[in-house]
């Protein structure tokens, strides 16, 4: 039963355009090509943005898969970490690239026995370094059994990175250890368009206060990815939704 | 059998398209119809008792059910408009043993706009046509100004529509908003057979151990999804029923059903709410579609298809849409004069 | 850092039991900063007419005293006090932002969710102190409540609650409790306990020592007075449908009676060995009932563990209540203990489970007794609308809510993510069930289990907070605040 049918009326007759239709036209057209051209898009970024981000300034909404009771929810979660080293040159690239060479022994029996990692691997995106992983249950726990296991390897990369002196090492900083690695664990933009309005009205504690308007959508999304810099769009894909890695080993008979 | 409230509906639907005409469905009214198969996967009896489910051999040869799909545009105007931003429609029946059928109904929008009865009678009094006001230059540049999306150019030659009055409604009814979002930028696909169709509607299946189930059925084309980059002044209106004649021609078309199971908490009487992708999923069965029926009459225009009219081992769920539907086409069909749906009590 | 345990320094309800058959708590606000201060000074020392806090005494008692009066505070609760904002930001962030925000986490969403919390959980800024009396009888708990909260401006009293034991060490759904608890090298002698699980460390339940993660402490909030020897608590209040719980026994055993496996389950003559009063042979129906039962929980309903006795809740000779690990796979009990059944999810103890590194980690010291009357179930007697309320006051007791209570709500009573056997269901006792998608497995000798389905949720949580239990030195530091 589909809607937003829509239909023609005086269709195939010529309508008899005025100059004043003309001018119209073409003035419309104008802005429809304003609307694509380098200084709009510079005047959007550098004022437009900035204004609106004053005007309506928006709280940088939470990283990480959103809090569920529900069991599919609650397996292969998406992990992504996106940590700024501190030294921004290709030697400091170079010594994250090392501290996970000189480590995969750690990694590798680590995870084994952390039990719920499907897949884990870091990354190098300009002057990060990430760590992306999919795992199952609660987070916290994640890391923590992580830190049991392999805390020193987190510790040899959370010493290259900005701000994590103060957390390592991890051992002795469990509970802000979390926490730390908790808020570099980037923003999940929800699979449902308009949950972002939701998630915004949440994270001010103005449910239901006027955020109703659909056009104003672009406008939420702009200021949460000024604010968000780095997100994940949407919780991904997964090929078998829904079954833990211990399932998924316990069914293909490798042992769990 | 009148049904008060269906004929409402109905009523409602028709007087949201001027041009209707009265032998003709009051919405989805092009359309075409197509001559397959389907067959069930390895594991889809595993889940579902029902007959299309199940692997049919004779002689040990693997036998498909032959299905009828019809192919339509959402508009209820008999005028073709392929080129246009619209939702299309997939309905599906699945011819079973003893002229028997069961029907699968599905659309390229993944939720639907409103949750109830009294709330669709108010979404078309807001979906009415109203003529198209283009929005001017100086308020488009307000909107780029305030970062907000302008509203789009209408197609040429469309000077009525019913977008401004749902985008109205949307705005004031939060269950809508999805559906109307999505709605609005669905755009025209470049093939019948390159969409996602989605039956919406959350039904119960039992399995062989009776263990009930909730879940939601999609359609995903093996071609892959592809919508039109026409932005010419002028779309083709005319390309998706020529299409679909030319590829099947050459090639059969296939599409994959994937059921996905809910899980506790889940919306399942609600369509507007979509389920997280999170959830099992399971491949049940694929659908390979062979020639354009010979007989459109008999094979689209005269069918009446119906998302009550089930098997064994598929149930409705408690959705007041989906109760509303059923007596909804019935009501319709009946209007039209067609073939009767076996399965209403008289 | 002091490494020498000082016992009288910690309160006396997180090592060890009273094992009073009565419990009061006082849900308080605090109205007066400075004389709840006051207060607090006085109950270290039980002067101005305020009890003392009872302490740990490291060792038996000659004489059990007559009542035991403890103190846990909310955030919500420091932050009234006026503890600086540094040492605020040094407790750890479940507990700042309390059990109402953690919900999801542990479970309490739909009829469980805060949003229907009892008065005054549904107002978690107003609870502040949550206080504990401990006694033989009713006029004992109104003297000590009086002399605590009678007659001062300090608090204002939210609400009281009471629990007891109503019959012994059993609680509603007519299982006995209390059975296995951590035990503390510095605390329990090792010879009076058989039990197959390590003795605690004491980080387990008190913060400033080693912990079950080797390498591993929780952080101390500071300054150190406040946080050393401290401990936190979740304390619930955790209403059980008694009657719904009995529906379903009664429910399933019919329903198990026609399955075709039933005799694998329950042997016909079995039901012999299932004697719930000595002497008395249960009909078959009624036997399922008890296997049932039994399965859910771990336990026999007499408390005999399934691991060591998987057939008979009266075992000849008997058996330890404590002595099983899931380890023993020769054993059929270790196997036959169903992997989804409540005291092995909550407590895998040394058995089999995903996270490896967890195994023994998530421990918590448990203590709670029952509120409402007992229920005798009489299957005859139509389900009564106007039935008491009866559930537990639990309190969940651990150094660090999250690597424990929560660590175990989350992932082991709900999801089942330690045994891929299980994931997807949740425990079948307090789980967040619902009979559309709730599932729990019997399991049989010769392979494939019956599937139960169906549960519904028969407990409900109406309440609760997270407090932290400062140590005396803490409560002396509180006390001694300006500002």
């Amino acid at each position: 039963m589909a809607r937003n049918g829509t239909k023609t009326k005086a269709e195939g007759g010529t309508s008899q355009k005025g100059w004043f239709d003309w001018l119209g036209d073409k003035l419309d057209q104008w802005v429809d090509w304003l609307a694509t051209t380098k200084p709009f898009a510079f005047i959007a970024g550098r004022i437009l943005v900035p204004y609106w981000a004053w005007r309506t300034p928006v709280k940088r909404l939470e990283g990480g898969p959103r809090p569920s009771v529900q069991p599919g929810d609650n397996v292969q979660r998406m992990m992504n970490l996106v940590m700024p080293l501190k030294d921004k040159s290709a030697v400091g690239r170079a010594l994250a690239a090392l501290a996970i060479a000189q480590n995969k022994d750690e990694i590798y029996a680590g995870l084994d026995n952390v039990g719920t990692v499907h897949f884990a691997r870091f990354v190098i995106v300009d002057d990060n370094i990430c760590m992306f992983s999919v795992y199952d249950g609660d987070f916290s726990n994640y890391i923590r059994d992580f830190i049991v296991t392999i805390g020193s390897v987190f510790d040899a990369v959370v010493e290259l990175v900005e701000g994590g002196e103060d957390v390592i090492p991890s051992a002795k900083h469990v509970e802000k250890f979390i926490d730390w690695v908790h808020d570099h664990d980037i923003y999940q933009v929800s699979d449902v368009a308009t949950d972002i309005l939701r998630d915004q009205e949440e994270a001010n504690g103005d449910a239901g206060a006027g955020n109703d308007d659909l056009r104003l959508l672009p406008r939420k999304l702009i200021l949460q990815l000024n604010v968000n810099r780095n997100v994940s769009l949407g919780s991904g894909y997964r090929a078998y939704p829904g079954y833990s890695a211990a399932q998924v080993r316990q069914q293909f008979g490798v042992g769990w | 059998m009148d049904d008060p409230v269906a004929k409402r509906l109905v009523d409602s639907i028709i007087a949201d398209f001027p041009d209707h005409d009265p032998g003709k469905r009051p919405i989805h009214t092009v359309g075409i119809g197509v001559k397959g198969t389907f067959e069930a996967s390895e594991v889809a009896r595993t889940y579902c008792i029902a007959e299309h489910f199940q692997i049919k051999r004779v002689q040990g040869k693997r036998v498909p059910i032959p299905v009828t799909v019809r192919f339509s545009n959402g508009s209820g105007s008999p005028k073709r408009h392929d080129g246009w931003n619209d939702v299309r429609g997939m309905a599906v029946r699945f011819h079973l043993a003893g002229d028997r059928a069961t029907d699968l109904i599905a659309m390229t929008l993944g939720e639907f706009f409103v949750r109830g009865v009294d709330e669709f009678l108010d979404f078309t009094k807001s979906a009415r046509q109203t003529p198209v006001k283009r929005e001017s230059a100086l308020r488009k540049i307000g909107d780029l100004l305030s970062l907000m999306r302008p509203l789009p150019n209408p197609p040429p030659g469309q000077n009525q529509s019913g977008d401004a009055g749902t985008l109205d409604y949307a705005n004031k009814h939060r269950f809508a908003q999805l559906a109307v979002f999505q709605a609005g930028m669905i755009g025209a696909p470049v093939s019948y057979v390159r969409a996602v169709y989605h039956a919406v509607h959350t039904f119960f299946i039992v399995g062989p151990d009776g263990v009930r189930r909730p879940v939601r059925f999609s359609w995903k084309p093996v071609a892959g999804v592809q919508t039109t980059k026409d932005t010419s002044k002028n779309p083709d209106n005319e390309y998706l029923q020529e299409e679909l004649r030319r590829r099947l021609k050459e090639w059969p078309a296939r599409m994959m059903l994937m059921m996905t199971i809910g899980e506790a908490g889940d919306a399942l009487d609600d369509p507007t709410v979509p389920w997280p992708a999170r959830r099992v999923r399971v491949v049940m069965g694929t659908l390979t579609l062979k020639k354009v029926a010979e007989d459109q009459v008999r094979d689209g225009e005269k069918l009446s298809f119906n998302p009550w009219r089930l098997v064994p081992g598929i149930e409705p769920s408690a959705d007041p849409t989906l109760k509303a539907r059923r007596d909804a086409y019935e009501d319709s069909r009946k209007r039209r004069g067609v073939t009767q749906c076996p399965f209403l009590p008289e | 850092m002091s490494c020498k345990f000082n016992p009288a320094d910690v309160q006396g309800n997180i090592l060890r039991g009273y094992r009073k058959p009565r419990v009061r708590y006082l849900m308080l606000e605090i109205s007066d900063r400075a004389a709840a201060r006051r207060w607090l000074t006085a109950a270290t020392s039980g002067t101005g007419g305020v009890p003392q806090i009872a302490t740990e005494s490291g060792q038996r008692w000659a004489t059990k005293p007559d009542t035991c009066f403890n103190i846990g505070l909310t955030f919500e609760g420091l932050r009234a006090l006026g503890t600086p904002a540094a040492s605020l930001a040094t407790f750890p962030t479940e507990f700042v932002q309390g059990m109402n925000k953690r919900a999801i986490k542990l479970g309490d969403a739909g009829p469980s969710a805060p949003e229907n919390w009892e008065q005054p959980f549904n107002e978690p800024a107003r609870v502040h102190l949550i206080a504990s009396i401990y006694a033989d009888d009713v006029a004992q708990l109104d003297r000590v409540q009086h002399d605590a909260v009678g007659g001062q401006q300090a608090f204002k009293l939210l609400r009281v609650r009471d629990g007891w034991c109503f019959d012994g060490d059993y609680v509603h759904f007519n299982y006995q409790d209390n059975i296995s608890q951590p035990r503390f090298a510095e605390i329990h002698d090792r010879d009076s306990f058989s039990d197959s699980q390590p003795m605690a460390p004491l980080g387990t339940a008190l913060l400033g020592y080693p912990t079950n993660f080797e390498g591993l402490k929780w952080r101390i909030p500071e300054p150190e007075p406040l946080g050393y020897n401290g401990s936190f608590n979740a304390f619930r209040v955790l209403e059980q449908d008694v009657v719904g719980f009995e529906e379903y026994l009664t429910a399933a055993a019919t329903e198990l009676l026609e399955h075709p496996k039933v005799n694998e389950l329950l042997p016909p003559g079995a039901e012999a060995n299932i004697q719930v009063k000595e002497g008395q042979r249960l009909p078959r129906h009624d036997a399922l009932r008890e296997v049932i039962a039994a399965a859910m929980c771990g336990r026999w309903r007499n408390g005999v563990p399934l691991a060591l006795s998987p057939d008979t809740p009266n075992p000849s000779p008997d058996v330890s209540r404590t002595k099983f690990d899931y380890t023993n796979f020769d054993d059929d009990g270790a196997a036959r203990c169903p992997y989804g059944a409540h005291i092995r999810r909550c407590n895998p103890r040394g058995g089999q489970i995903v996270q490896r590194v967890a195994n023994h980690s998530r421990r918590l010291v448990r203590r709670g007794m029952p509120y409402g009357p007992a229920y005798v179930h009489d299957p005859a007697k139509p389900r009564d609308p106007n039935e008491p309320k009866r559930g537990l006051l639990g309190n969940f007791i651990g150094a660090n809510l999250g690597a424990q209570f929560e660590a175990m709500s989350c992932d082991w009573l709900n999801l089942g993510l330690q045994d891929p056997r299980i994931t997807g269901s949740n425990d079948p006792l307090l789980g967040a069930n619902e009979p559309e998608t709730s599932w729990f497995d019997l399991p049989l000798k010769s392979g494939a289990p019956i599937r139960l389905r169906g549960l519904p949720r028969f407990v409900t949580t109406k309440g609760g907070a997270y407090t932290f239990l400062p140590s005396m030195a803490a409560i002396r530091y509180l006390g001694s605040l300006t500002g």
